[in-house]
C-alpha cells in the first residue's frame, strides 16, 4: 500500500485508503503469498501515466463511495467491516458498471505487468526481449496421417 | 537538393548519394529536377521486393516513403510494460494510432476496419508473418468454379518468385505439405509447441488436413540476422529482427545495392504529360515542402488502399476520373478476407502464450471448393497462440470468466497459457460495389484526401464464415478444449489484407494493369502491390504479393528495350 501513498499523489489520504480497499477487493493477495494484492502494486501510478484522463472520475467515485458509507452506515468507508465494504462496492458495481469496469481493467493491466506477478505466473520478471522463451518444436510423427492421405489441392 | 532523410538510430549502409563518395558521375546526383529511372512509391512488402529485383539493373532507383525507419530497440517487447505499450503505440488501425506518418481512413461504411502501418517496411512492421502461398486453383476461379475471373498468370508463373522471395527474406516451414505444390522452405519450421500438437491431434481425430505454417520468421540465423526467440508479440514489432519485415529483410540490402530510399516523403499525385506518360510524382518532403520528382518509370506500392487513393487523387484533363482509370475499376473490387475467430480453453497447461503470435500450424481442409457446403471457394484455418497476461486478464474480466475477489487467481490460472485461437480466413470474391473512393471531407495532415471504404459482405462470404466458425469449434472440441467460444464475426479489427483495387487482366475494359503489372492507360506506370490481385485466395496474401512484385520486376527487366511499347 505504501506504493500508492506519496507526496505528489493526485488523491487525498482518504481517497487513497478507499482506493486501496477497492483494489484489494478486485485482486486480493493469493493464499500462498506468491501474488500480491492489487492494493500493493502501483495501480495509481499506472493510471497517472497511461490513463490520466480518468483521474477526475476516480476521485469523484471514491468520494462518493465514502459518502455512501456515511449515509447508509454512519461511518467512513474505511472504518466498515470487510463484509459491509464489499456489499457497498458490489452495489456500486451494479449501479455504475462503467466506472467499476474501467477501474478493474486498469487494475489488471497494471497488476499483470508487475514483477512479482510476472514471476509468480511463470513468465519471469523481465521483458520478453532479449532472453525469449523456449517452445518445443513439436512431434512431427503426428503428421503421418496427413502425409498418408496425400495431395489435397486441385490442379487446374 | 533533395532532403536526405535517414533517421537516427538506423544502421548506416550506403553513403548518401548526394555526397562526393559517388564521384563525378552526374547520373548519381539526385537533384530535385533530375529524372530518375525508376520511382517507387511505398517502401512496404511489395515496394521493397520490386526494388530488390530491379537493383541489379544499376538503374537509378528512388523510393519515396511517407514514414520513417522504425527502431527495433524501441519496440515494446524491450520492456516489462510491453502489453500497455503495444496497445498504445502499435495500434493496427491508423485512425487510432495517429502517428505522424499515418493517414486517416474513413471505414465507417465497412464492417471490417482497415489496418496498416506506414513506415519503412510498411504493414510488415506489424504483420504476423504467416506466409502460406496461394494455391494453383486460386488463379483459375472462373474456369474451376464459375465465379469472378481467372488471373492472367498462374501458380507456375509465380513459383520461381515465391522461392526467390523465401530465400531473400528467410522463410521457415516444413517441406511436404500435401495441400500445396511441393516446395522447400529454406529454414526449419516454427516450433509448434504443445498447443500445436494438441490441435494437430484434434485435426487427426477428424481426419482433416493440417501442417506447420510457412512463416516469414527466421528460425536459424539468416543473412546476418538472429533467429526467433519466441517472444510472442510479433504484431508489435520484432525487437530481435527475426520477423522478416521488409525494413529488416530487404531494405538494408536494397540500399547497399544502390537504391535510394527517401523517408518522410508523402506523395500527393502522379503527374502525366499529354502523351499519357507518367512524368513523375508530386510529394511533400520531411519539412513539408512540396517537390516534384521526375521519373522514367513510376511504380506504385502503397497497398490495396493507398494505391487507388493516389491514383484517384491524380486527376487531369486526360484522366478526369483518376489516373489509369479509363476502365473505371480503380478502387473497385476491394477484397478484405472476412475473418472469423474461435477460441478454445484447455485443462492442461500448454504454455500457449509463448512463440510467434500468429504462426504455428494451419489447416486447409476446407480451402478448395466443395459446393455441397453451400458456398464456392474456401478458407484457411490459422492456429494462433494464446493470449499474454494482461490480455488474458482483461478478456476474462470483460467476459466475466475471471471474477473479482477470491476466485481471481484460480480463474486466471485456468485461462493463462491454456487458450488456443483459430482464425478463419475466408476468400473474399471481387464485387465492384466494394470500393475505395476519396472522402470529400477527411484529409491527411498534408491535405491529401483520405480514402473512404464502402464494403459489404456477400452471401457467399457469410455462408463460408458460418461454416468456418462451426468447423473451427469442432476442431477445438476434437483437440480437447473444455470451453469453446466463437467470436462475433467477421472480426472488425481484421482488415489486414487489402486486395483487388487495380486488378490485373488482359482486357483494358475489365482491368487496370496488364498481365505483367503495367497500366493499360499509362505505359510507364506499374502497380506491384495487392491492388493487382484478381481474386483474394483464402490465405494471408503477402508471400503472393511479394512473388507478384518480383515477377513484375523480372518482366520489366526482360522487356527493358521495349518497356513502353
Ligand atoms: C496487424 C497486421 C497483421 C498482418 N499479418 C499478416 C500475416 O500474418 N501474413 C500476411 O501475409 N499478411 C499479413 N498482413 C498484411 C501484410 O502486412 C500486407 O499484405 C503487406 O504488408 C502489403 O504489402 P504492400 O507493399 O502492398 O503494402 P504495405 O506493406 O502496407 O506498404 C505500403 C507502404 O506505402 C507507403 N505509402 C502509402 N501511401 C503513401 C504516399 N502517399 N506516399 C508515400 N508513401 C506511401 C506506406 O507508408 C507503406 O509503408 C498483416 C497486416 C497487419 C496490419
Ligand atoms: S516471436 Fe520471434 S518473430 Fe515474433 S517477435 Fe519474437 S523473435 Fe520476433
Amino acid at each position: 500500500m505504501a506504493r500508492i501513498i506519496g507526496t505528489d499523489n493526485p488523491l487525498s489520504d482518504d481517497q487513497q485508503r478507499v482506493l486501496a480497499i477497492v483494489l484489494d477487493l478486485i485482486i486480493p493477495a493469493s493464499e500462498d503469498g506468491q501474488r500480491p494484492s492489487a492494493a500493493d502494486v502501483d495501480v495509481l501510478g499506472y493510471i497517472r501515466e497511461s490513463e490520466s484522463h480518468t483521474l477526475d472520475g476516480l476521485r469523484a467515485e471514491l468520494d462518493q463511495l465514502d459518502a455512501e458509507a456515511f449515509e447508509s452506515q454512519g461511518e467512513a468507508f474505511t472504518s466498515l467491516d470487510p463484509a459491509t465494504r464489499k456489499a457497498l462496492v458490489d452495489a456500486k458495481r451494479e449501479r455504475e458498471p462503467h466506472f467499476m469496469r474501467t477501474l478493474a481493467m486498469q487494475t489488471v493491466t497494471c497488476y499483470y505487468q508487475d514483477d512479482r506477478v510476472l514471476e509468480a505466473i511463470g513468465v519471469g520478471a523481465r521483458p520478453p526481449f532479449p532472453q525469449g522463451y523456449e517452445v518445443p518444436s513439436g512431434d512431427l510423427t503426428l503428421l503421418e496421417p496427413v502425409r498418408r492421405r496425400g495431395k489435397v489441392y486441385r490442379e487446374p | 537538393m533533395v532532403h536526405s532523410a535517414r533517421d537516427a538510430n538506423h544502421i548506416p549502409s550506403v553513403p548518401d548519394r548526394n555526397t562526393e563518395q559517388y564521384g563525378g558521375d552526374s547520373r548519381e546526383k539526385v537533384m530535385a529536377d533530375d529524372v530518375v529511372d525508376v520511382l517507387i512509391v511505398g517502401a512496404g512488402a511489395s515496394g521493397a521486393a520490386v526494388a530488390s529485383s530491379l537493383a541489379e539493373t544499376r538503374m537509378r532507383i528512388v523510393c519515396l516513403e511517407q514514414g520513417g525507419w522504425m527502431n527495433p530497440a524501441e519496440y515494446p517487447s524491450n520492456g516489462r510494460d510491453w502489453e500497455t505499450r503495444a496497445a498504445r503505440e502499435m495500434q493496427t488501425s491508423p485512425n487510432l494510432r495517429k502517428r505522424p506518418a499515418d493517414y486517416p481512413i474513413n471505414d465507417d461504411d465497412s464492417p471490417i476496419a482497415i489496418l496498416n502501418f506506414n513506415a519503412v517496411g510498411g504493414s510488415t512492421i506489424l504483420y504476423s508473418a504467416h506466409f502460406p502461398r496461394f494455391h494453383p486453383s486460386d488463379f483459375r476461379v472462373r474456369t474451376l468454379d464459375g465465379v469472378a475471373d481467372d488471373w492472367p498468370i498462374d501458380y507456375g508463373t509465380l513459383e520461381p518468385y515465391f522461392a526467390e522471395n523465401d530465400n531473400n527474406i528467410g522463410v521457415a516451414g516444413l517441406a511436404g505439405d500435401p495441400a500445396i505444390p511441393a516446395h522447400e522452405p529454406p529454414l526449419p519450421h516454427i516450433p509448434m509447441g504443445r498447443m500445436g500438437e494438441a490441435m494437430g491431434r484434434g485435426f487427426n481425430k477428424l481426419g482433416w488436413h493440417w501442417w506447420p505454417s510457412d512463416s516469414a520468421i527466421i528460425t536459424r540465423p539468416h543473412n546476418g540476422r538472429g533467429e526467433c526467440l519466441n517472444l510472442g508479440p510479433c504484431n508489435a514489432g520484432c525487437a530481435q529482427g527475426a520477423k522478416s519485415s521488409a525494413d529488416i529483410a530487404y531494405w538494408p540490402a536494397n540500399e547497399r545495392a544502390g537504391v535510394e530510399l527517401r523517408t518522410h516523403c508523402r506523395v500527393r499525385e502522379i503527374t502525366v504529360d499529354n502523351r499519357d506518360m507518367a512524368t513523375g510524382v508530386t510529394y511533400f518532403d520531411a519539412d513539408g515542402i512540396e517537390r516534384h520528382q521526375r521519373a522514367e518509370v513510376v511504380i506504385m506500392a502503397c497497398n490495396g488502399v493507398g494505391t487507388p487513393r493516389l491514383l484517384l487523387n491524380s486527376t487531369s484533363a486526360r484522366f478526369p476520373n483518376g489516373l489509369a482509370n479509363r476502365s473505371g475499376l480503380v478502387g473497385r473490387n476491394l477484397m478484405l478476407h472476412p475473418w472469423g475467430m474461435v477460441a478454445g480453453v484447455f485443462d492442461e497447461p500448454l504454455a500457449s502464450n509463448f512463440g510467434p503470435q500468429g504462426c504455428c500450424i494451419l489447416s486447409q481442409q476446407f480451402y478448395e471448393t466443395d459446393v455441397s457446403r453451400g458456398f464456392v471457394r474456401g478458407y484457411n484455418m490459422q492456429i494462433t497462440r494464446g493470449v499474454p497476461p494482461v490480455g488474458t486478464a482483461r478478456g476474462g474480466i470483460a467476459q466475466g470468466t475471471i471474477p473479482w475477489g477470491d476466485g481471481h487467481h484460480g480463474a486466471f490460472d485456468r485461462l493463462f497459457g491454456r487458450s488456443i485461437h483459430l482464425g478463419i480466413c475466408c476468400e473474399d470474391l471481387p464485387e465492384e460495389h466494394n470500393r475505395v473512393t476519396l472522402d470529400p471531407d477527411l484529409a491527411d495532415s498534408t491535405g491529401i484526401p483520405a480514402p473512404k471504404i464502402s464494403y459489404t459482405m456477400s452471401e457467399n462470404s457469410w455462408r463460408m464464415l458460418e461454416h468456418g466458425l462451426a468447423r473451427g469449434a469442432e476442431a477445438m472440441e476434437a483437440a480437447g478444449a473444455k470451453r469453446v467460444q466463437k467470436a462475433s464475426s467477421p472480426l472488425r479489427w481484421a482488415g489486414w489484407h487489402l486486395l483487388g483495387t487495380a486488378r490485373m487482366g488482359t482486357d483494358p475494359e475489365r482491368s487496370v494493369v496488364n498481365e505483367w503489372g503495367r497500366s493499360h492507360d499509362v505505359r510507364n506506370l506499374f502497380i506491384v502491390d495487392g491492388s493487382v490481385f484478381v481474386t483474394s485466395g483464402g490465405v494471408n496474401p503477402t508471400t503472393t504479393i511479394q512473388a507478384v512484385a518480383l515477377y513484375i520486376a523480372d518482366s520489366m527487366k526482360q522487356r527493358l528495350a521495349s518497356l513502353f511499347d
